[in-house]
């Protein structure tokens, strides 16, 4: 912390936010990881969602758990609201502090233990994902959930969003791979969730926290399940003339039962952004819309699987079916996926993605909506999603400098959030709600299961101080009083 | 909003189609007998096809809230292998509804298919199927309920991947109904595989579940289901005499023929007719204590042991292992003269092992696990969700 005094310029931040607690937090952390400067906060104030800026009061960046645990007391002494962040590669504007303390927990990257027999590790919420993952490679083992950022994301932010990524068709999302936490509540309560010894019964107070967005407090260990590396994988590339009919394939590879490790889906437009970009990794340009499909698992009667996929591919259509020759070819296919939203960030200046989820058999009439939205609303819709659970990513590049353009952009944003809904979907499958899909919230949830989102948050965090404003709607809190007696008289 | 309106007027007119804004006049009347419980303090025990209510849970209700004529499919889309169900569906209609379409829901509960959807996901209940498949927490995507308060909500919703809002599907799995009346749930579902084969290997009985959990952890394989029966359950379920590791095996042909190679480590397999999983899954005789043992998958043997142990005390007890999970199940037949008292010495010695009860008499029930809903944060959702304490009250073992 290396402010003396405030800036004039300093927006306006929560009560309490001032110098003398800055110098209490820099006696906790240190001087150097506390921020109280404009000028020193600027690299805070968006995460992967550029359309978002949000200034914290202060930031502090705790090394240690037992600098996390006083960082957290503190404030709660103070009743001073925060944000706990990760890397802040989240996509929704969750870790955005607007005036409150942001406490960044990328420092507390310890794996604390690994148990490979049982298939557990225990670590700190700043590991980032692929650190994990590489460190339990020599055991045969990895991280399963594994979202686009996993180069630089941290296990903590994926709990707090629940995120997934390609591979979670076969292997689940983050809440499926969470046994146990160590959390401790916004009040400086240290509480343990679930059990890593086996069994218990009760409430799935896990289940609860993963996916809290923050609003619950703060991991301080995670024990996940680490799950065993395939002794095989594949992977094809199938390309349509039309989306329709890869759309028809995914639906006809889902029905056989065979789990595919990853089914996914990129336009023509998108397509095109790769291939022109330093990722190029051979698409067919004139293709409508190619599929990139990972089938894993044991050797023996992975090549059955294969052929089966392929069959189904030609038979709905696809033109070419090529399948990856040896790893440098599997890791080039997949570049061409991984880097997408980079190629398409080359296209224009500014990106903004979208993340609905339909239901799978909806997914041509959902992209002939899409393509419709687009053109009325001239803007360029591009599609690089994950198919096989029917996770739309729909993104549209476009000059943020343009006024009409953007407005434009945000009206087709909204349009696309409703045709997904309408086609029984639903508004987020793995960025989270965070700021960006507050609004959204009331399109898919009646004010009372609102309310009961609400009352959850309240037995965690009382005085809704632990990432305030995201998730729930503010207006659907304020009127919840769970006790019967809170209701009229007049029955 | 609040909760007092929350759409108690107007039920004639709601449309019998439930949305996530309306619930269908069913939940809505289900919804007015809580809220007249919740107003007189009359404490309702939730009920589907019975199954729980000789099980010795200490209940404080009144009243029983029967669920089994809320019952049909509301939607199924094969397409999009999911399905929605009201609680009183049985899965048995479930069951028949999906195998038309060459799909399965992946969960086997202990006991009969005539069991409810709505207790398989309220109670977490899970049998073989989840060494492959997981428990009804993965597999719940969507979940209406009626909080004690007389409040009908949602959470989750009908696609397979979803992070809008927190994730009180999972907390409401599990949850014995103490949260909050089930109404519908939306589940995933999964094709059926081209082979499904399930084989019994015969085990030397000297041989712990271990060295089945070391071979398991060894294949690049998961099967459908792995269990290992002592010799008692091995003859009730016409699996032979002796212990047995049962395993259900699926995927394509050339698969599943190379998963049967790898187990042949063990020893001979022998052929088992599918229902050999149905046999095991209703093996308890009437008024049987239930229980489970569990710790990490590594301490399988000890606890395989402990269950031994008992087994030893209480003739003709059943015990089956789940060596990737680190279960055994453990069921002692009551018939057994003194059984209680030497049930009760044999639990009092195995110290080390969570004990979770299933089918207890009333003293056992203390020796079980912690209750589970006494800590600060799950008090603090049971007041939340029921503050009238109504709903299934103390069947987690929680104080009054």
């Amino acid at each position: 912390m290396s402010s003396s005094s405030p800036s004039a310029s300093r927006p306006v931040v929560a009560p309490g936010i001032d110098q003398s607690l800055a110098d209490r937090l820099a006696e906790i952390v240190g001087q150097r990881r506390v921020l109280f400067r404009p000028s020193e906060l600027l690299s805070y104030t968006a995460d992967g969602l550029p359309s978002y800026r949000k200034e914290p009061g202060i930031a502090v960046f705790p090394g240690t758990r037992d600098e996390v645990v006083a960082v957290v007391r503190e404030l709660a002494a103070r009743h001073i609201p925060f944000v706990p962040r990760g890397a802040g590669t989240g996509l929704s504007g969750g870790a955005l502090a607007d005036g409150v303390v942001l406490i960044g927990l990328n420092r507390l990257s310890r794996i604390i233990s690994v148990d490979p027999e049982n298939c557990l590790a225990t670590v700190e919420p700043g590991v980032v994902n692929v650190a994990l993952s590489r460190a339990v490679a020599a055991h045969g083992l990895h991280y399963a959930p594994d979202p686009s950022s996993q180069a630089a994301c941290t296990i903590g932010g994926n709990v707090a969003e629940n995120a997934g990524g390609p591979h979670c068709l076969k292997y689940g999302v983050t809440t499926n791979h969470i046994i146990a936490l160590t959390v401790i509540l916004p009040d400086g309560e240290i509480v343990t969730l679930g059990s890593t010894a086996g069994e218990h019964e009760g409430y799935d107070l896990v289940g609860a926290f993963v996916g809290s967005e923050g609003c619950f407090g703060i991991a301080l260990d995670i024990t996940v399940r680490l799950s065993r590396n395939p002794e095989a994988v594949r992977t094809l590339l199938a390309d349509f003339m039309s989306i329709d009919s890869a759309a028809r394939a995914v639906s006809a590879i889902v029905a056989t039962g065979i789990i595919s490790a990853a089914l996914e889906m990129i336009d023509q437009a998108t397509i095109r952004a790769v291939e022109s970009s330093i990722y190029a990794a051979g698409y067919p340009t004139d293709a409508a819309a190619a599929l990139l499909i990972e089938v894993d698992g044991a050797a023996a009667g992975l090549e059955r699987d294969v052929a089966t996929v392929e069959a189904l591919c030609v038979s709905n259509g696809a033109r070419t079916v090529r399948i990856a020759r040896d790893e440098v070819d599997r890791v080039r296919l997949w570049q061409g996926r991984k880097k997408a939203f980079g190629a398409m960030g080359r296209v224009s200046s500014h990106l903004v993605v979208q993340d609905a989820v339909v239901p799978r058999t909806k997914l041509p009439e959902v992209l002939a909506e899409l393509h419709r939205i687009g053109q009325e609303n001239r803007v360029r819709i591009c599609n690089v999603f994950h198919a096989g659970d029917g996770n739309l990513h729909p993104n549209i590049a476009y000059d943020a400098a343009d006024t009409a353009e953007t407005a434009r952009v945000h009206v087709a944003m909204g349009q696309i959030m409703r045709a997904c809904v309408d086609a029984g979907g639903t508004i987020t499958g793995e960025h989270g709600v965070g700021l960006d899909k507050l609004s959204y919230m009331d399109l898919i949830f009646s004010p009372d299961s609102l309310a009961t989102m609400c009352a959850l948050r309240e037995v965690f965090d009382p005085e809704r101080r632990s990432n305030p404003g995201k998730v729930v709607p503010l207006h659907a809190c304020k009127e919840w009083h769970m006790a019967p007696q809170a209701r009229p008289a007049a029955r | 909003m609040s909760v007092g309106t929350a759409g108690r007027v107007g039920t004639a007119g709601d449309t019998a189609i439930a949305t996530p804004m309306t619930p269908s006049a069913a939940t809505a009347a289900l919804r007015d007998r809580v809220a007249d419980a919740a107003d007189g303090g009359v404490g309702l025990r939730i009920v589907g096809a019975s199954t729980w209510l000789d099980a010795g849970r200490p209940v404080r209700a009144s009243e029983h809230l029967s669920m089994r004529e809320h019952a049909g499919i509301s939607e199924y889309v094969p397409g999009d292998l999911t399905l929605t169900a009201r609680a009183g569906t049985t899965l048995a209609e479930i069951r028949e509804a999906t195998a038309a379409h060459g799909q399965l829901l992946a969960l086997d509960p202990f006991g009969s298919d005539e069991g409810t959807i709505g207790a398989t996901v309220a109670t977490a209940s899970a049998g073989p199927l989840r060494t492959f498949f997981g428990s009804p927490r993965d597999l719940l995507l969507g979940v209406e309920f009626i909080t004690g308060a007389g409040v009908v909500a949602r959470a989750g919703g009908r696609v397979v991947k979803n992070v809008a809002g927190f994730d009180l599907s999972r907390l409401f799995a599990g949850s014995w109904g103490t949260l909050g009346v089930i109404t519908e749930v939306t589940l995933r579902l999964h094709a059926c595989p081209e082979a499904d084969e399930s084989i019994a290997i015969s085990l030397d009985p000297s041989t712990g579940p271990e060295r089945v959990r070391q071979l398991l952890r060894r294949l690049p394989f998961v099967p459908y289901a792995c269990e290992i029966v002592n010799e008692p359950l091995s003859r009730v379920i016409e699996a032979g005499d002796g212990v047995r590791a049962l395993f259900r095996l699926g995927g394509n042909r050339e698969a599943v023929r190379a998963q049967r190679t790898a187990l042949a480590e063990l020893g001979d397999a022998r052929e088992m007719d599918a229902g050999v999983w149905r046999r095991l899954r209703t093996a308890e005789p009437a008024n049987a204590r239930v229980f489970r043992l569990s710790r990490l998958q590594t301490e399988i043997d000890a606890t395989w042991a402990e269950a031994n142990a008992i087994a030893s005390a209480c003739p003709g007890t059943l015990l089956h292992a789940s060596p990737s999970r680190g279960v055994v199940r453990c069921i002692v037949p009551a018939a057994h003269g003194d059984s209680a008292t030497a049930l009760a010495g044999a639990f009092g010695a195995t110290a080390t092992a969570t004990r979770i009860g299933e089918r207890l008499p009333l003293e056992l029930w203390e020796l079980c696990a912690t209750p589970p809903a006494s800590d600060r944060l799950s008090a603090g959702i049971k007041r939340t969700f029921d503050p009238r304490s109504i709903l299934n009250s103390g069947i987690l073992g929680e104080p009054a």
